[in-house]
């Protein structure tokens, strides 16, 4: 059992380029930790700085109590999971997922004991046989968690591990992925570029962007205040609404309206307000303290829609609505924050300010 | 069929009927010179007995098994693949120069690589000794052997390098690394992934060189077969009776033998290439 902790963690590759920029960042022990971010932004240099593959140029790396900054990757006690997999073609999926027992010279019949009990638990049980060529993808990612499992590591590093499977596929493997973690208490950093991932899986997600941390937090904080304007954009699954306005007499105003200011800012701040599509109640007639513009397209979502309004010249509103309530688009209409829900940013992509 | 006639024709030019000349003559008793050049005699399996009784033959064989099992199979396999394997995590100039120089060695005519291992070689003022500090070691006599052993090593070892090179950088990344991240040291890894990857490429390469080192003749310009046939490898062999000796249908014989080995080899190669899909 074993928590990570980074500390002012760079890593410049020999090109120049700085992927990983100065990091710090600790894992609690048992965690199920997302690292977030565009593609890019140095999610799988950091945790291949973690796993050893990649040596830190500076900074330090620990898991448990132990620095292991300077181990080769097989001295960490850590599992990786590539995206690709990267199961051996000309092993059977039994001895694929022996395979970390064979490094550690465990006999022949124990290690295909252990083998078979894991990927029975896995569902894996009437596969043993065959070679990787002949699975599906999903079947596939198991194995390779099977031999994950199998080393029984301090941690597991999942690299995009469900971004190789189809959409139904992967909503049906994060709650596989998921119930796997919990029922082990394994400390786990897995790496996604997609947000709807990350705040359905994680305990706390990291958001990373340009090899920094722009926020870390539970799926909740992150979601529902986001650090910067970055990371607000960045994630849920609408994007939110980032409008520029100016605070006059402890109103803000937009290009959409006015809307009292949650905070107490002096006259002519510029500021960025950020109200997320879910969080605004549309209305068809007039109303105070709303966002005026003329309806534009209409996304159905499902069981909502989301009602893009166009204002003159700025940024347009978005505004969730409720299946069947939508309006026609040429209308006018509002839409209304709900209460606490409205967050002001620094102009200019900056910080969370209130 | 009349697209392919002049591929055929070519074919039967060039290959088919050198071949069955080379059948013919082996049953002649047919010399360079002499009532025998005139009018060849008709002696059957006379010339394959004769080889397979001469000792001269069996030395030589023997020879060029020893030749091409150092050089090639052991010597530019096993040098090449190292070469790739270092070179592949090395900075990318240190590659372009082993790269240069290896392939140089390669593309140079034989004449002119020969030319440069006489200078290096040689007993007077040679490199060599003079590195050394042997002056007067005779390298050629004393080491016939070890001596075009290890220039074939240096001449082939290019094409084996290039060939694992390429068979290297098809091997996944992540597989070589999700077994060193199981604490898989460079040998297990070897065996575990990287050699059942490039399984394919070793046999092919290993095909090649062999057939390559057992007909080469560049040895010849090295050693000249001697001294006293202790560098007298088959092609030498048959070179040094058929041309220098004149007797044309010994040596055609002993070609035809030299042909049949080299079938041997490929079909046993080709059975453990194809063992592989099984
Ligand atoms: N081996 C490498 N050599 C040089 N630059 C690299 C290497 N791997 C990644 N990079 C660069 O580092 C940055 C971060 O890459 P990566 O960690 O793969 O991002 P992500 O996983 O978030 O998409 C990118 O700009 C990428 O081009
Ligand atoms: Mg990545």
């Amino acid at each position: 059992m074993a928590g990570i902790g980074l500390s002012g963690v760079t890593k410049t590759y020999p090109g120049g380029v700085t992927a990983v920029d100065g990091l710090d960042l600790t894992v609690h022990d048992g965690e199920f930790f997302a690292l977030l971010g565009p593609s890019g932004c140095g999610k799988t240099t950091l945790l291949r700085t973690i796993a050893g593959l990649e040596q830190a140029s500076a900074g330090t790396v620990s898991i448990g109590d132990r620095d292991v900054t300077r181990l080769a990757p097989g001295q960490r006690d850590v599992a990786m999971v590539f995206q690709d997999y990267a199961l051996f073609p000309h092993m059977t999926v039994l001895d694929n997922i022996a395979y970390p027992l064979r490094v550690k010279r465990i006999p022949r019949a124990a290690r295909h004991d252990r083998a078979r009990e894991v990927g029975a638990g896995l569902d894996l049980a009437d596969l043993m046989a065959r070679r990787p060529a002949e699975l599906s993808g999903g079947q596939q990612q198991r194995v390779a968690l099977a031999r994950a499992v199998v080393a029984h590591p301090k941690a597991f590093l999942f690299d995009e591990p469900l971004s190789n499977l189809d959409a139904r596929l992967r909503l049906s493997a994060r709650t596989f992925l998921k119930r796997l973690q919990r029922d082990l208490g394994i400390t786990t950093v897995f790496v996604t570029h997609d947000q709807a991932e990350a705040l359905a899986m994680a305990d706390r997600i990291a958001v990373m962007d340009a090899g920094r941390i722009r926020q870390v937090g539970t799926p909740r904080e992150v979601f529902g205040r986001p650090a910067t304007s970055f990371v607000a954009h960045f994630i849920g699954s609408t994007p939110m609404n980032l409008l520029d306005a100016t605070v006059t007499g402890g109103r803000l105003t937009l290009a959409a309206g006015t809307l009292p200011c949650p905070a107490d800012l002096p006259d002519d701040t510029r500021v960025t307000v950020g109200i997320r599509p879910e969080y605004l109640t549309y209305s068809k007639d007039p109303v105070e303290d709303a966002l005026a513009g003329t309806v534009g397209i209409v996304e159905h979502l499902g069981s909502s829609s989301l009602v893009t309004l166009e204002t003159d010249g700025a940024a347009p509103v978005g505004v969730v609505v409720e299946e069947g309530a939508e309006p026609e688009p040429g209308t006018r209409g509002w839409a209304v924050p709900r209460p606490g829900r409205v967050l002001l940013y620094r102009a200019g992509g900056g910080d969370l300010l209130a | 069929m009349l697209f392919v006639a002049p591929a055929l024709a070519l074919i039967a030019a060039f290959l088919v009927f050198p071949a069955l000349w080379t059948l013919y003559l082996g049953v002649l008793k047919y010399d360079l010179a002499g009532s025998n050049a005139a009018a060849p005699q008709f002696v059957g399996l006379g010339n394959y007995r004769d080889a397979l009784t001469d000792p001269r033959f069996a030395n030589s064989l023997l020879l060029t098994v020893a030749f091409v099992g150092l050089s090639a199979v052991l010597g530019q396999n096993v040098l090449g693949f190292l070469l790739a394997a270092v070179l592949r995590d090395a900075a990318s100039w240190v590659r372009g120069v082993v790269n240069a120089v290896v392939l140089l060695a390669w593309i140079l005519p034989g004449t002119v690589v020969v030319f440069l291992w006489q200078a290096l070689l040689d007993r007077g003022g040679g490199t060599l000794n003079a590195l050394l500090g042997t002056p007067g070691a005779a390298w050629t006599l004393d080491h016939p052997l070890a001596t075009i052993v290890a220039f074939n090593i240096w001449r082939g070892t290019a094409f084996s390098m290039l060939l694992y090179s390429a068979a290297l950088g098809a091997v996944p990344r992540s597989q070589l690394e999700t077994a060193r991240t199981y604490g898989a040291g460079p040998l297990r890894t070897l065996r575990d992934v990287v050699l059942p990857h490039i399984r394919g490429h070793v046999l092919t390469n290993t095909l090649l060189i062999t057939l390559w080192t057992f007909n080469d003749f560049a040895p010849y310009m090295l050693t000249g077969g001697g001294p006293d046939h202790r560098s007298e490898t088959l092609p030498v062999y048959v070179y040094r009776t058929s041309i220098e000796g004149g007797a044309l249908g010994y040596g055609s014989a002993i070609s035809l033998i030299m042909l049949i080995v080299n079938l041997a080899i490929a079909l046993f190669y080709l059975r453990l290439l194809r063992r592989r899909s099984a």
